[in-house]
């Protein structure tokens, strides 16, 4: 038989046809779910302070191991360096000084991308084809001298738990996409115009109502990106009498935007609401830096669930923060908007706290829903004002139509007015998904960062050699996963990251435990030391065996506080 | 470390327990000095250490002190370098006065609420009901639409309709990730390869959105200590762009390229000193958001060889309209792209799809695959949009005429032109209004006419100067302003006319004066032309407006009456269905 030969090509080939049917294809966009055994209602019992997340600590060699690593990589780039300027001066062409042009960036800026990335670039931006749903399709590559990557047309269906697809709305085939190709049709490709010229159209009217009932607020207004939504929200709220009080660890938009507006800015310690309170009395106090006047306003700017990290913010304590100096509360749903809350309402409906509490609800519409863009939620008189004076009502694009589409679609489904009883499924698989993984994880004895209803789930790895094996040895099962690093998280706490779907089936998730099992044991990943829980006997390092961990992980990732066994 | 608690501690035994003589002081010091310089030789790397020590401060303790207050003076140093903030300006406040503080303390709101002389810029936002494009119904009305920024029409073509649905089909709608996690589909690979073939540039980049391309790519490039020369009539987001960036700024009047020479002539001592050499931009417009003018490129070209600077173009309006193939300004002058090291442009406009992109040359494309914020941190671009902005190109370079122009570009050219001359020979004749665009915009601005406008004793510019003069933004947003507020307000009247009476949307400059960091111009009327719409259309629209413009304004000829319009101001009332 002759074997077809493949070729290889430099450009990334456009995705074959795929003609297996569509029942098929359905499934592997959004699995089925075999028992409503698999099932849970996440929520936050009122009344009761939320747990502190431990952040277990692994062992003093693997600090030192990793402080190690990154000293070699970057003495080892700087020798590199130095030696490549005088015998390879065409590799370093773009970093010197030509015919009195500066060079378009610093050795230095570049230093981490050139020495340290490059060699496990093909962890990154690994391009795909299709919906991102259950599986994402992968296009196979190796990698051809220095910077390039061949492709020979194949790709790798895999696990997918990387992208964001919280409620399973990545889908090609259903409602959602129906609703949306209605919209093209109706409405067409773009919506021609800046929202305040001709942009505005009912279905933009139509689409502010819905997200407005959704989540609790009078009124808000769409805007076509989530990065842009912040970027330019600061700006129409705050001048440079104001203070804006943002934990330390929040999203870059959230920080563009408020250094784009020209407000002070003070930073509080990741979700400590005692450094919160402790800034805001001295800031009430000693007023604005030289003058001492005080403040025109403070407004805290918080996120309801941190991407990197897994958290969520303390909205009860932060409320009453709030409440208590007079100050307003901005809150960043772009992680926390449909994935939590019995509801899919977001933090506030995790928490039972009144949306009116919290001034203006902002959230994405990429995560959970399946389209794009974000929404600013917030009082009647608020909205109207920013109508006139949001920048990007008057100075971008708006919002296309078939993601409007989508996001009406998606949240109908969610309300149950669409296809009833899918939008409860898919919430309740996505809480039971994100606390069986997590719990299972933690038995296995990972080191685990975050809450524990929330779908992302950082696994800890620490050792910067690490997490290429870890993303390469989980591609060659099958298995997408993200791997963050320096600088989007410390230097010491590389890690992968998980995030989970309603469209993963339990079976799918036992999957991919076996397959961390392995590879944990194989390159020694099982660090944690069991103050996170996840143990047997108490003060113990879980380790448990696979087995044990498939038996019961359904039962026990179902009781009240993870990985606590009386 | 170990040394210094060393010596306290024996001093102060030995002075207080033992006899006072000197030389057993002596003694054990020595000793005990010795013995933890021993034990130091315990640790891993301490032998190196001690034999230093030994070898370098052999019968010179003063040295030896003076070392380590060095060395304890550095660890100090950096131990507190976090916290900078200066503690002298700080007031001493006890608990209870922080109490009595935060009790009285009254914070403004959140948002002012919109004024009653604000509330009609809200009121005058247009709704379309249904499908946007050349034709779109308002108010159970078919009108004209001469408001939309796709130029070209495409919004209506089946083939690009046919383009994202296809694609939809097959990928959902959200990319549901960053491009660098797992958020590059083959669409966008296209894309890229499309948009850097079509503008012949090496390779190109794409952003979620158009408003935020600018203020990504420009802070990716220039930081603090680089320069870049601006025109002044730049559009927000590149004002915003050049803030962010924190990089030096020296102004150049508008398009006035004599005066560009003589700044660049006037630098070029204090540049050519400079070592390193820092980068350094000329910043323009293609076709000036804010003017509707046409930047003198071949000009700008020759200057910026000449005093080696780099040139970042913003083509956001020019593309798909300017030059035989829709091009830009690039193709209009009939310059090579490589000219230009960066281009940006948007995809929501004639491409009629959502995003933007910026084209240019490869290291400057993949450095902002890493370090451009808006790249980095936000989701891509669906995926079904990308394929529609490739279509579009498509549509823009497969249908040409004979001499190689693009059909539907060179449509667009000409009703252009015919709408132009229209109104530059009509408003010769007028006393209210002019033409302020240059005869290639395809966004035609009218101006109120300058004489009237002294009549009624309007300022030439608004907003603030502080930025030109200071090259740093100012620290307060510009103040409500009652003659912007009602001059903007005449031309809605204006518009509401021409839509009353010949079923025709027009527009005026929107801009978000509070925000605009530099001398902003009079309101304009705006006129979108659009390719969809027929010149039967535009004749129509062309006669209408002088007798709109005389019929708002016949009765306001002086200031007074002028500021007496603020009562109808707070009476205007939604023109237009709001669901």
């Amino acid at each position: 038989m002759a074997r077809k030969e493949r070729v290889l090509t430099a450009n990334i080939p456009n995705a074959a046809p795929d003609d297996r049917p569509q029942e098929v294809l359905d499934e592997l966009e959004y699995g089925k779910l075999s028992t409503k055994r698999y099932l849970y209602v996440s929520k936050h019992p009122v009344g009761e302070p939320l747990p502190t997340p431990i952040d277990d600590e692994p062992p003093y060699i693997i600090y030192l191991a990793t402080y190690i690593s990154y000293l070699i990589l970057i003495i080892i780039g700087h020798i590199r360096d130095f030696f490549g300027k005088f015998f390879k001066p065409k590799e370093y062409a773009d970093l010197i000084e030509k015919d009195g042009y500066a060079p378009w960036y610093d050795g230095f800026e570049s230093f981490y991308v050139r020495r340290l990335k490059i060699r496990i670039d093909d962890c990154f931006a690994r391009p795909i084809h299709g919906a991102p749903g259950r599986y994402v399709k992968c296009f196979n590559r190796i990698r051809h001298g220095k910077t390039g990557y061949l492709y020979d047309g194949t790709s790798n269906e895999c696990l997918n738990l990387s992208s964001y697809n919280y409620l399973g709305f990545a889908q090609s085939n259903g409602v959602c996409t129906d609703y949306a190709l209605g919209c093209v049709d109706d409405y067409g490709t773009s919506a021609c115009s800046p929202r305040a010229i001709s942009g505005t159209t009912d279905l933009h009217q139509k689409c502010e109502r819905v997200i407005a009932d959704f989540v609790g607020k009078e009124d808000a207004i769409i805007v076509s990106q989530g990065y842009g939504t912040n970027a330019n929200l600061f700006s129409s709220i705050a001048d440079s009498k104001t203070l804006v009080i943002s934990d330390e660890l929040n999203h870059a938009s959230i920080r563009f935007g408020i250094r784009l507006s020209g407000a002070s800015v003070k930073v509080f310690k990741h979700n400590d609401t005692k450094d919160l309170e402790k800034l805001i009395r001295n800031q009430i106090a000693q007023g604005q830096p030289k003058t001492h006047r005080p403040w025109k306003k403070i407004i805290i700017a918080v996120e309801g669930l941190y991407s990197m990290e897994g958290n969520m913010c303390n909205l009860p304590e932060i409320v009453e923060i709030k409440d208590k100096y007079k100050c307003y509360l901005f809150v960043d749903e772009a992680h926390s908007i449909g994935a939590l809350g019995p509801g899919g309402r977001g933090i506030c409906d995790y928490f039972s706290v009144d949306p009116a509490r919290v001034d203006l609800l902002m959230g994405t519409f990429t995560k959970s829903f399946g389209a794009t863009g974000g929404y600013i939620a917030g009082d009647k008189y608020l909205i109207e004002k920013m109508r006139t004076n949001y920048i990007t009502q008057v100075y971008s694009e708006s919002v296309p139509p078939a993601v409007m589409g989508q996001i009406i679609s998606s949240l109908s489904v969610i309300e149950g007015t669409l296809n009833p009883g899918e939008g409860q499924e898919r919430l309740q698989r996505i809480a039971f998904n994100s606390r069986y993984l997590r719990l299972g994880l933690k038995k296995l004895g990972f080191i685990v960062y975050g809450a524990d209803d929330s779908p992302v789930i950082p696994v800890l790895l620490f050792l910067p050699a690490k997490m290429p094996a870890v993303s390469r040895m989980l591609y060659d099962m099958k298995i997408a996963v993200v791997i963050v690093s320096y600088p989007a998280t410390p230097l010491i706490s590389g890690r992968a990251r998980l995030c989970v779907s309603a469209a993963l089936t339990k079976e799918d998730l036992d999957y991919v435990l076996q397959k961390f099992n392995e590879v944990g044991d194989q390159i020694f990943l099982k660090f944690s030391s069991g103050i996170a829980g996840g143990s047997k006997v108490e003060g113990e390092p879980p380790r448990w065996a696979i087995e044990d961990v498939l038996a019961t992980n359904v039962e026990d990732c179902k009781k009240p506080k993870l990985g606590y066994f009386n | 470390m170990s040394d210094v608690v060393f010596t306290t501690t024996t001093t102060t035994t030995t002075t207080t327990t033992l006899a006072p003589t000197w030389d057993l002081v002596e003694a054990t010091i020595a000793e005990n000095f010795v013995r933890y310089l021993d034990s130091l030789g315990n640790l891993p790397g301490g032998q190196i250490i001690l034999r230093y020590i030994k070898s370098s401060y052999k019968n010179d303790p003063i040295r030896s002190l003076f070392e380590l207050a060095l060395f304890i003076f550095a660890l100090n140093y950096f131990l507190s370098s976090k916290k900078k903030e200066n503690k002298s300006e700080l007031v001493k406040f006890s608990q209870r006065e922080i109490d009595e503080l935060c009790d009285e303390w009254v914070p403004e709101p959140l948002i002012k609420e919109l004024s009653d002389l604000e509330k009609w810029q809200m009121y005058s936002i247009p709704t379309i009901e249904g499908h946007n494009g050349s034709h779109v119904t308002i108010n159970n009305k078919k009108v004209v639409n001469l408001a939309s920024s796709d130029f070209l029409n495409l919004n209506e073509s089946e083939s690009v309709k046919e383009a994202a649905k296809s694609t939809i089909s097959n990928t959902g709608v959200g990319a549901c990730g960053p491009p660098n996690f797992y958020g590059t589909q083959d669409v966008h690979v296209r894309l890229e390869e499309d948009i850097a073939k079509y503008l012949d540039g090496e390779n190109s980049i794409l952003y979620g959105q158009d408003f935020v391309t600018a203020g990504s790519v420009i802070p990716a490039f220039l930081k603090r200590g680089d320069l870049c020369v601006v025109d002044s009539g730049v559009n927000f987001a590149i004002q915003k762009a050049l803030i962010v960036s924190r990089c030096n700024i020296e102004w150049y009047d508008h398009n006035d390229m004599d005066h560009l020479e003589e700044i660049l002539t006037e630098i070029k001592p204090v540049m050519d000193k400079q070592r390193p050499i820092r980068r350094r931009f000329i910043v323009t417009e293609g076709l000036f958001a804010n003017s509707g003018d046409v930047v003198n490129l071949p000009r700008i070209i020759e200057l910026k060889n000449k005093f080696k600077y780099r040139l970042f173009l913003d083509e956001t309006l020019s593309i798909g309209v300017l030059g035989a193939t829709g091009k830009g300004v690039v193709e209009h002058y009939g310059v090579p792209r490589e000219e230009i090291s960066i281009t940006i442009g948007s995809m929501a406009m004639s491409f009629a799809s959502s995003g933007g992109f910026c084209v240019g040359a490869n290291p400057m494309v993949l450095h902002q695959r890493i370090q451009s914020i808006a790249y980095v941190f936000s989701a891509s671009l669906p995926p079904y949009a990308a394929k529609v902005a490739s279509q579009a190109i498509k549509e823009i370079t497969s249908n040409l005429n004979a001499d190689g122009s693009s059909v539907i570009v060179s449509q667009l050219q000409k009703k252009v032109t015919f709408a132009y001359e229209k109104l530059v020979s009509l408003s010769k004749s007028s006393k209210f209004f002019e033409v302020a665009s240059g005869p290639h915009s395809p966004i035609i601005h009218l101006a109120l006419n300058t004489q009237y406008r002294e009549e009624l004793n309007l300022p030439t510019l608004y907003g603030s100067p502080v930025f030109l003069s200071t090259g740093k933004p100012s620290k307060f947003l510009n103040e409500f302003d009652d003659y912007y507020n009602i001059e903007s307000f005449l031309l809605q009247k204006v518009i509401d006319y021409v839509l009353d009476h010949s079923s025709t949307l027009i527009s005026r400059s929107k801009l978000i004066l509070e925000h605009e960091n530099l001398p902003v111009l009079a309101p304009r009327l705006q006129i979108y032309i659009n390719n969809g719409v027929t010149t039967e259309e535009l004749s129509r629209l062309v006669q209408i407006l002088p007798i709109a413009f005389n019929e708002v304004l016949k009765n306001v000829d002086s200031e007074l009456k002028l500021i007496s319009l603020n009562s109808e101001i707070g009476n205007y009332k939604p023109h237009y269905i709001n669901y």
